[in-house]
């Protein structure tokens, strides 16, 4: 890499075998992986992420408050007499569930609208979309989980794990029915038997949320392996090593592009960049000067 | 405290339906529901054995009122006076409470798409007012009133046989009696007898089936993350980049 302009960072020593698959990193390696971030989640994902949890987390508060028919009933009694005393009525809490319901679809619906070929439809294709590795996943991570199976042995996995993606999924297919049958029954819309079976897809919608949020929760914020993402919640960047061994795949794709971006690049200068397999060194590189992180941000 | 019933005596009603007319003005209910009503059952019997008999009726506000137990937010609720009530501000008009009540006292309002049915005209009763189908009766045949107070008209009907509409299959404690003494009340009863409450199939599935899956699943994941949560604590944190 012998250009004025454009040179390759090579004072981390990352040789091309990372790309055949991961292996066990030296503490060197480890110490630089951990510097460097990789961009996982847009500005747009990040706030559709905490629009979401705040709308869940108010609905779910209130709906569980709402069903006080004893066939129904999910709350205990005095959950539900504590939120008739902090809304004044229960007619005060239906509306607020409505009003905050309304608030999420029509956020769903911009995002979906709006956000449909930069965010929902790359959503849709690169991230929850099952592949082979993500099915050999689950019983491998039940043996990882039982100590039987190494870190690195584990299938490679993308932006998502697989564990992750059929939660994502679930989430998607709830959050559809959702809504539809509530705007069903808060407007009325359709006959008793339409709103009865809204009723109960409604529940179902929800249940099989609620059922692994637990897990969500738990492995975002207080598992330390997973820890990362929680914050890549916020700051919307996950550091390298976590990417590395976390999400394999999505972290060979980002190299990948990367190498992509540089070549073409180098290639207005007339130099040909060798394959990403043949390169010695995966570094942040620098053109110019000027130092650009995996996606071509600089940094 | 006050517990509100009503008697119709059946000798002295002539169905003329004002009771019928003077509720759907006064709560401007749309045909072809009623929250109160006169059926004209056809005639029975042989010349010169011949009966014509017509059933009155409205909501029982029932002690152990079915639509209450099946209204899924508690907008239909029975007030300490005894009087169901809906609350409109609650009501989603999902048809619960209508497929519960085995009387056929309850109907979806087609314009404020919410569930409506005779209140006692308790707003008129709380100002001192007889219910608008109770004053409008030429014949003075309902009869409304406290039955807690012994003294009171309606007590003392009760007390001289008037009967509430039940079966041996569903007696859900109705608070409507009806005095007879021409053996009409039978032919009543068997032409409208009450229906057992009704709970339709997605809810029927939910209690059944879903509700219980779902505890278990929901049970099982919190369970879950707090054993890992547990161990963690447990353990203490091992360096990740070891």
């Amino acid at each position: 890499m012998e250009n004025k302009n454009i040179k390759l960072n090579d004072d981390i020593v990352l040789d091309h075998d990372l790309l055949k698959g991961p292996r066990h990193l030296s503490f060197d390696e480890k110490r630089i992986l951990a510097t460097r971030v990789m961009k996982k989640h847009g500005v747009g994902g990040v706030t559709l992420h905490w629009v979401n949890a705040i709308s869940w987390f108010l609905l779910i508060f209130t709906g569980t408050a709402l069903l006080s028919a004893s066939y129904l009933q999910f709350a205990p009694a005095w959950y539900i007499n504590m939120m008739d005393g902090i809304f004044g009525t229960r007619g005060a809490m239906l509306h607020f569930h409505i009003a905050v319901g309304v608030f999420w679809v029509t956020t769903l619906l911009l995002y979906g609208i709006f956000g449909y070929k930069n965010y929902l439809l790359d959503f849709v294709k690169h991230d929850l979309t099952i592949d082979k590795d993500d099915i050999r996943w689950f019983p491998a991570k039940a043996k990882n989980l039982a100590g039987k199976l190494n870190h690195y042995e584990m299938p490679p996995q993308g932006t998502y794990n697989a564990g992750q993606k059929a939660y994502a999924v679930v989430v998607a297919f709830s959050t559809l029915t959702l809504m539809i049958t509530g705007p069903i029954m808060a407007f009325h819309i359709g006959s008793t038997t339409i709103i009865q079976w809204s009723m109960m897809l409604h529940f179902v919608a929800t249940m099989s949320v609620f059922a692994g949020v637990f897990v969500h929760v738990y492995m975002a914020a207080l598992f330390p392996e997973e820890r990362p993402a929680f914050f890549s919640m916020i700051t919307g960047k996950v550091n390298e090593l976590y990417a590395y061994l976390h999400h394999y795949k999505w972290w060979t794709e980002i190299k990948n592009e990367e190498h992509a971006f540089f070549a073409e690049e180098l290639k207005k200068d007339g130099i040909d960049l060798p394959a990403l397999h043949d390169c010695k060194n995966i570094a942040n590189h620098q053109v110019n000067s000027k130092v650009y992180d995996m996606n071509g941000d600089e940094l | 405290m006050s517990k509100y019933a009503m008697v119709i005596d059946m000798d002295r009603c002539i169905a003329c339906h004002a009771c019928e007319v003077a509720c759907r003005s006064h709560y401007d209910v749309p045909v072809p529901y009623y929250r109160n009503w006169v059926h004209d059952l056809r005639p029975e019997g042989v010349y010169p054995d011949i009966k014509k008999v017509s059933y009155v009726g409205l909501c029982n506000h029932c002690d152990d009122a079915p639509c209450v137990k099946a209204c899924p937010t508690g907008a239909t609720y029975k007030r300490k006076d005894g009087v169901v009530v809906v609350d409109k501000d609650l009501c989603i008009g999902c048809g619960l409470c209508i497929e519960a009540c085995p009387y056929g006292a309850r109907y979806i309002d087609p314009v404020k798409e919410k569930v409506d049915k005779c209140d006692f005209c308790i707003d008129r009763v709380e100002q001192g007012v007889e219910p608008a189908c109770v004053a409008t009766c030429i014949a003075s045949a309902r009869i409304f009133g406290d039955i807690d107070d012994p003294n009171s008209k309606v007590s003392q009907l009760i007390a001289n046989g008037a009967q509430p509409n039940v079966s041996s299959k569903v007696n859900v404690g109705p608070n409507i009696y009806y005095l007879d003494s021409h053996n009409h009340f039978p032919v009543v009863q068997a032409a409208f007898p009450p229906k057992v409450p009704n709970m339709p199939t997605p809810q029927k599935m939910w209690t059944k089936v879903l509700r219980p899956l779902f505890w278990l699943a929901i049970g099982g994941s919190f369970l879950g993350q707090l054993a890992a949560f547990s161990t963690q604590l447990f353990k203490g944190e091992s360096d990740i980049k070891e």
